[in-house]
Order: structure tokens, then C-alpha cells, then sequence
């Protein structure tokens, strides 16, 4: 996929009435074709200041950032804190961040770079890319990086005009409300089709993909028990 | 751990109630009057605190009038309004807004109390003067408001006298941020043909009734460790 292609498709998802985990889930997968990455993860900060993970393009990476959230330290966290992206080349061999290497190594990554996700002088959260090979990401591919992630900053704050702090916080409270609509939904199908998370995760948003649903909404639909998923979407599990 | 501690200043050694998560807010967010009304499971909206009679007084006009920011902010999210004169409120709430100013509320802050597809109900900020909370005065609403979601929680799932002590641990148990917790609420609902909010309310019960920490149980119910019959001889209590 083009770089071109994607920013059209994004630039197409903001004049909707769009589904902002959904949109964010999109952004990250991009993030790994694009960007040549293994896995790219989205964190949030909540009204407590504390960072959510959104969104991710894979299960072990959600996985990985909820262990850095638990633990407290690495770059992600460290490129949160100080507003500045983080780059590490070769995890082992940067010697910080002794528990996040482990469990990095655990799920195969040797390489992180942590964007920040910002809106004016405030950062709202991160972009993660996670590589199974240490070496460098070249500087035009960070500079892409960072685009995205300005345009998940974006996606965020939807199509209302931020020029209060509040609203700001509004939309944020929203986007982590939805996650853990999600994260409901995903429970109930997992227990109902007797599948794992993950692929609980895919027929979720198979299922709002193929009825043209905001993902949101599906999953409320699921949670309430109004709505059950279609069984069509049940037997296409895309990968 | 410094709202934690005006919570249980407000409570005076007692159990927490809603009255103290209440005062506290009131000082924390710097208004004048708050007030939560119940909205669980369609259940018609109930007051459950107010703390003074102009609070008594919106509460009744929200009820009755059905709009307001005590009404959208259920749907929507949070409603801020820093000034209920201004004109996009009277056009958004033509019934409320002028009756609410008339009563000496110029501005509102309704929060809803919700954890993903659960609605709990709202919390209502009220204050004389106009004016927008700070950014430090919102995070720490939107922090009580959490606090109070968790115990109109603990409160429909428990005999009263088992409320939270003010020993801070019950803090374990409040915000739910684990992943786990939600996932776990969900495979409940399926487990025990519940409702979210009754799902909560029975890994809640079980996490304290097992003097264990909720994000555990819910850990053991999605790796498939722990499981939640509908056989009413279980160990956790029944509250339906």
C-alpha cells in the first residue's frame, strides 16, 4: 500500500461519522505495511494521567505495552513523559529498561520506536513501532511515522474544533470508554463462540466491516445482548 | 491517594458512602452542589444524592423535562457547560436552561458514570457563578466520578453494612483498568445470562467475598481458570 493511498483512506474515515477505536486500530496496521515494522501500538492518556493502550496491530504487541504500562518504564512511557520520540535500535544492547527488554524478548521484538502523539504543547499519548530485527529505522520512515501519528491525533479530536482543553478531555474520556466497550464485547463472543480474544477481536470488527457499523456500536449492540453477531461473519475469520 | 484522603475525611472513620464521594467532589471541582442520579438498566431515573436543595431543585427539573446535560451526558459523554445562558444552550436545552438559571445555576458539569457498556447513571456538578472547571479541577472530577461508579456498584451487590472501609485498599478495586476486567465482565454475561452491569457487580463480589484483587479474578475468568454457574448454590451472593 502507498503511502498516498493511506493518508486518502484516512483523510476518507474523517469525514464520516467514524468509529475513532476502529480508525485507530486501522492507523496502526498501516503503520506496519507502510513503515516495514513488525507491529505499531497506540497508548492514550487517561484523566488520570495514566497511559491506556488503544489500539494495536497485534495481540503480543498489546500484550507488550500493557506490561511496559504495568511496570512503569520504557521508551514508550519515557517518550510520553518527555514529549520526544524514542529510538532504540538494538534493546539488549541500549541496556536500559532491564524488564520491558525481557518481556520484549519474550514476544520476539529487539526494536522500539516510541512517536508522540501531540496537539500543541500537550501530549496526549504515543505511537509504537516494534520490530523483530534490531537496526535502525530510516529517518524518512520516522518522519512518516510521525505524520501518522499526527493524523491519529486528528482522528482523536474528530471533526470538533479543540480550542478548549475540556473538549479535549471529552474526547479522550470517549475514546477510553469505547475501548472498554470493546474490550466488554470481546469477552462475550469469546465465552458465546468459544474462541480466543483475538479472534474474537477480528470477528468483531469483521462483523461491523461487512454491516457497515461503527465497531462501537456493534459491540454495544453485543454487550446489551440486542444484537448477536451475524453467523456469516463467524466463518470468515480474516487473518 | 490526596482525593482518597478527602473521600475518607468526608466519611469521618465511617464506611464511604455516595454522600462523601459527593462532599468531596464539591470541593475538589470547586462548585457548589452535586448530585447523582441512577440510571441502571433502564430502570427509570432515581436521585440517590443530592447535597442541597438547588441540587434537589435541577434533579427534579431534569426528570421532569427529560433534557438537560444530566440527560445528554448519559448518551454523549461528558457535558461541560460553563455558562447555561449562553445562547447554543437555550437553543440546545430551550426548557432547562432558563428554568436552571432561574434557580441560581449558571454552570453545569455532568458526568456520566459508565464503564463501557455499562450505564450507571450521572453526576451532576452545580455552581452560581459561570465559568469552565480547570483542567486539574476536571481530572479530579472525572477521578470521583469513577470512585462513585464503583460504589453505586458495590452498593447494588452488597448488604450496606459491607461497604468499603477507608483503609484505601478498596482503591484496588476502583478504576478497573485492567483489560482483563472488562473482557472477563463480558464472558460473565454470557456465563451467567446477566446483564454488564450484574457481571460486574458478581466478579466484584466474588474478588471481595475471596479477599482477592478484582483484576486477578478477572486474570483466572479469561484464561478459563474460573468459571460463574447460574446454580444458585454458588458462594457469591446472588444480587438480582
Amino acid at each position: 500500500m502507498q503511502l498516498a493511498d493511506v493518508f486518502v483512506e484516512m483523510a476518507d474515515t474523517l469525514v464520516d461519522d467514524f468509529d475513532v477505536i476502529d480508525f485507530l486500530h486501522v492507523l496502526a496496521e498501516r503503520c506496519v505495511q507502510l513503515l516495514g515494522v513488525s507491529a505499531a501500538g497506540l497508548l492514550l492518556t487517561d484523566q488520570q494521567g495514566a497511559l491506556q493502550v488503544v489500539a494495536a496491530s497485534s495481540e503480543r504487541t498489546r500484550l507488550l505495552e500493557l506490561f511496559q504500562l504495568q511496570t512503569d518504564q520504557g521508551p514508550c512511557v519515557d517518550c510520553f513523559r518527555t514529549g520526544q520520540p524514542v529510538s532504540v535500535t538494538d534493546l539488549p544492547a541500549a541496556g536500559r529498561w532491564p524488564r520491558f527488554t525481557a518481556a520484549a524478548a519474550e514476544v520476539g521484538f529487539a526494536a522500539v520506536h516510541a512517536l508522540p502523539m501531540r496537539l500543541r504543547d500537550e501530549v496526549i499519548g504515543a505511537l509504537n513501532l516494534f520490530d523483530t530485527d534490531p537496526g535502525p529505522v530510516d529517518e524518512g520512515r520516522l518522519r512518516i511515522g510521525q505524520a501518522l501519528a499526527d493524523v491519529a491525533t486528528i482522528g482523536l479530536l474528530q471533526q470538533r474544533a479543540i480550542h478548549r482543553r475540556d473538549v479535549l478531555t471529552e474526547q479522550l474520556q470517549t475514546a477510553l470508554n469505547s475501548r472498554v466497550l470493546i474490550e466488554q464485547a470481546k469477552g462475550v463472543l469469546a465465552e458465546r463462540l468459544q474462541v480466543d480474544l483475538a479472534d474474537a477481536f477480528a470477528l468483531l470488527r469483521s462483523g461491523a466491516r461487512s454491516h457497515n457499523r461503527r465497531l462501537s456500536d456493534l459491540a454495544r449492540a453485543i454487550v446489551d445482548g440486542t444484537e448477536q453477531l451475524p453467523p456469516a461473519a463467524a466463518v470468515s475469520r480474516p487473518t | 491517594m490526596r482525593l482518597w484522603a478527602l473521600v475518607v475525611a468526608h466519611a469521618d472513620g465511617g464506611p464511604v458512602a455516595v454522600e462523601h464521594v459527593g462532599s468531596a467532589v464539591i470541593s475538589a471541582a470547586g462548585v457548589d452542589a452535586a448530585a447523582v442520579a441512577v440510571v441502571l438498566d433502564a430502570s427509570p431515573r432515581e436521585t440517590v444524592y443530592a447535597s442541597d436543595r438547588v441540587a434537589v431543585e435541577l434533579e427534579e427539573l431534569t426528570l421532569t423535562l427529560g433534557e438537560g446535560p444530566g440527560v445528554d451526558a448519559l448518551a454523549d459523554g461528558p457535558a461541560l457547560v460553563a455558562d447555561l445562558t449562553a445562547g447554543e444552550y437555550q437553543t440546545r436545552w430551550p426548557v432547562f436552561a432558563p428554568a436552571a438559571a432561574n434557580a441560581g445555576v449558571r454552570a453545569v458539569f455532568a458526568l456520566p458514570l459508565r464503564i463501557g457498556a455499562i450505564r450507571l447513571g450521572v453526576l451532576a456538578l452545580y455552581r452560581a457563578e459561570p465559568g469552565g472547571l480547570d483542567p486539574e479541577q476536571l481530572s479530579d472530577a472525572l477521578i470521583l466520578a469513577d470512585t462513585m461508579g464503583a460504589l453505586l456498584l458495590d452498593e447494588a451487590g452488597h448488604d450496606p453494612s459491607d461497604r468499603p472501609r477507608p483503609d484505601g485498599s478498596w482503591l484496588e478495586h476502583v478504576g478497573a483498568q485492567h483489560p482483563a476486567v472488562h473482557q472477563a465482565t463480558g464472558m460473565v454475561i454470557v456465563q451467567l445470562g446477566v446483564t454488564a452491569a450484574v457481571a460486574l457487580i458478581r466478579l466484584r463480589a466474588y474478588a471481595y467475598a475471596h479477599d482477592r484483587r478484582l483484576r486477578e479474578v478477572a486474570a483466572d475468568v479469561v484464561a478459563r481458570r474460573l468459571r460463574f454457574d447460574p446454580d444458585p448454590d454458588g458462594d457469591d451472593n446472588d444480587t438480582r
